[in-house]
């Protein structure tokens, strides 16, 4: 037994004190050492910091570097998937052009009139700093999901400003260095932003999940009611860390069996793809509902106004244009009617005219059967005359003539 | 001699290849997560530690190791000096386990660093949850750690024919 431990004893102090050939540090030593890093890196420690700051200057820009040939790969990778996916994303795309379109014009009144309230309010927050930044590293490990981006301190970038891809919320800053920043990403589990659900003005926390989904934490009131529609969620603005309507994503009907379950929410933006992003800050509206003030609330409603008369006439041309579409179509199908019934009525005069011809020549063959009769004899060739063969067409003549002149007489 | 010359700056070259792959799956991450997969990922570095710790430990400097954790959670973005110390103690597994070794089996090497990482990954979770205050999903954690494990059987055995036939010393395992 004392033999075992002793021999345990030395295996760790082997593997822990001895330097092996080319090691110029032992592990115990370094082990130590890292543990004085974070303990000290934990107290905020200056001088840690700076070697941090350091740290993190150098190894964004070669992570940059070295995640080239990844990116390249990447890159093509998606490329690639794309353009399999374009004919149907074509398709999908012109339906759904189509369909925001009609929505266009109503959703810039509703974006007025939100203005116009929230003036009233004194809630209309307007941008105020707005960078547009590449992102340098999009390494989101299962256990943290952050990028980093290459604006810092130099650019303005301030510590929990807004980051945005195409007006959708990525994120928000959680680390300024010099020349970079780490966003941390709103898929990572440690962030928890207030959320609204509309339709039906949910309040919620959502936390982060996995690379495309999002899950509501908590939920304001336990006791909500059944909602059986796609949910938008949007930033709330609870709290003051966010400007309040800002897209997140989308809860699907299907999920929306009971609210008050932790749901998922799945976001509008892949964070994969993630190439260039804009760095925000919101800040109030400086001036006040004072005279000058409400004369821009008048502006807001003469454009409301204009916008409506706009919406109206769209509408009664909308309106015009499906009598008219109802119309041509039904001229049309009037037309494919008479055009087939001119078709059926030629035929049938064509068939008539046949008749008629046969009749004809059946009466005038009577007619000359019957002068026949009476005349033959007189065009008749004998032996001794020089008249016509019964059946020529001499013949038929002499007799026709012969029944016209004895009816002249 | 020429040719002398030549080997040599070849086996330089192959000498430095466990560092240069540290130094790139650090600054780049082999996690998959570009493919999109939502229960994958594994940690590349613990098995490029391990193995070369374990059965060429001149090959891997603990310095270098150091550095490599360090540049780990600048990147990942963890508080620094957290995962030198694991690999470090990785590195330290891995030595122990070298000293009381004396016919070496891959199971045996396997199992020994399943429970090595299982430790590893414990000390990180409780670290971060309850000393730093980062929230972690304990289920993705233990898929990496499943994966990690898998995966050093063929890790282990590439890096095993790389130093025996590339680097052409037969005292890989």
């Amino acid at each position: 037994m004392e033999t075992s431990r002793d021999d345990f004893v030395i295996a760790i102090r082997s593997a822990l004190l001895k330097k092996g050939t080319q090691q110029r540090f032992s592990l115990l030593g370094l082990i130590f050492f890292s543990i004085t890093f974070l303990i000290l890196s934990s107290l905020n420690f200056k001088f840690i910091n700076y070697i941090k700051i350091g740290i993190n200057e150098v190894v964004y820009r070669s992570s940059f570097i070295v995640s080239g040939p990844e990116n390249f790969i990447k890159n093509n990778y998606i490329k690639a998937q794309n353009h399999w996916n374009l004919y149907e994303e074509n398709k999908k795309n012109i339906d759904e052009l189509i369909y925001l379109r009609g929505k266009d014009l109503s959703q810039k009144i509703i974006t007025l009139e939100n203005i116009k309230y929230k003036k009233l309010i004194d809630d209309y927050f307007v941008g105020d700093n707005e960078t547009v930044a590449k992102v340098l590293i999009d390494k989101q490990s299962p256990f943290l999901r952050s990028i980093v981006i290459n604006k810092g301190s130099k650019n303005n970038i301030e510590l929990g400003m807004i980051v945005l891809d195409e007006g959708y919320l990525v994120g928000k800053v959680v680390e300024v260095n010099f020349f970079t920043s780490r966003v941390l990403l709103i898929s990572d589990i440690n962030s928890k932003i207030p959320v609204s659900l509309q339709p039906g003005d949910i309040q919620a926390i959502m936390s982060g999940k996995d690379k495309q989904k999002g899950i509501l934490q908590y939920v304001r009131d336990k006791n909500l009611k059944e909602i059986n529609e796609d949910m938008q969620v949007l930033t709330s603005g609870s709290g003051g860390m966010f400007k309040s309507g800002i897209p997140i994503g989308k809860i699907y009907t299907d999920q929306n069996i009971s609210i008050n379950k932790n749901k998922v929410v799945n976001f509008h933006r892949d964070f994969d793809q993630l190439k260039y992003v804009k760095v925000v800050s919101f800040s109030k509206e400086k001036n006040f509902l004072d005279f000058k003030s409400e004369d821009d609330a008048q502006k807001v409603e003469s454009k409301i106004e204009e916008s409506n008369q706009q919406q109206e006439t769209l509408r009664i041309l909308l309106e015009q244009k499906k009598i008219a579409d109802e119309i041509r179509v039904k001229i049309q199908k009037e037309n494919d009617f008479l055009r087939n019934e001119r078709v059926r009525l030629k035929n049938k005069i064509l068939d008539q005219k046949k008749i008629n011809q046969q009749n004809k020549i059946q009466t005038e063959e009577m007619k000359f059967l019957q002068m026949n009769l009476y005349y033959g004899h007189k065009c008749k060739k004998r032996a001794l005359n020089n008249l016509y063969k019964v059946g020529s067409a001499e013949y038929r003549k002499c007799v026709l003539n012969k029944a016209l002149k004895e009816k002249n007489e | 001699m020429n040719k002398i010359r030549k080997n040599n700056i070849i086996q330089s070259i192959y000498k430095y290849i466990p560092v240069t792959l540290l130094f790139i799956s650090v600054l780049n991450e082999f996690d998959f997560n570009n493919l999109g997969l939502i229960y994958f990922s594994f940690n590349f570095s613990y098995i490029l530690i391990f193995y070369y710790s374990l059965k060429k430990s001149e090959s891997l400097g603990y310095i270098y190791i150091f550095i490599a954790g360090l540049f780990n959670d600048v990147v990942v973005g963890t508080p620094i000096g957290l995962s030198s110390l694991m690999y470090l103690i990785l590195c330290g597994a891995a030595a122990y386990l070298r000293n009381i070794t004396l016919r070496p089996n891959l199971i045996k090497d396997c199992i020994f660093f399943l429970l090595t990482i299982l430790i590893i990954n414990s000390i990180l979770f409780t670290t971060l949850n309850f000393i730093f205050d980062y929230e972690l999903n304990y289920f993705d954690q233990v898929i990496n750690i499943v994966f990690t494990f898998l995966f050093y059987f063929l890790f282990s055995n590439l890096f095993d024919f790389f130093e025996y036939y590339l680097v052409g010393r037969n005292n890989a395992g």
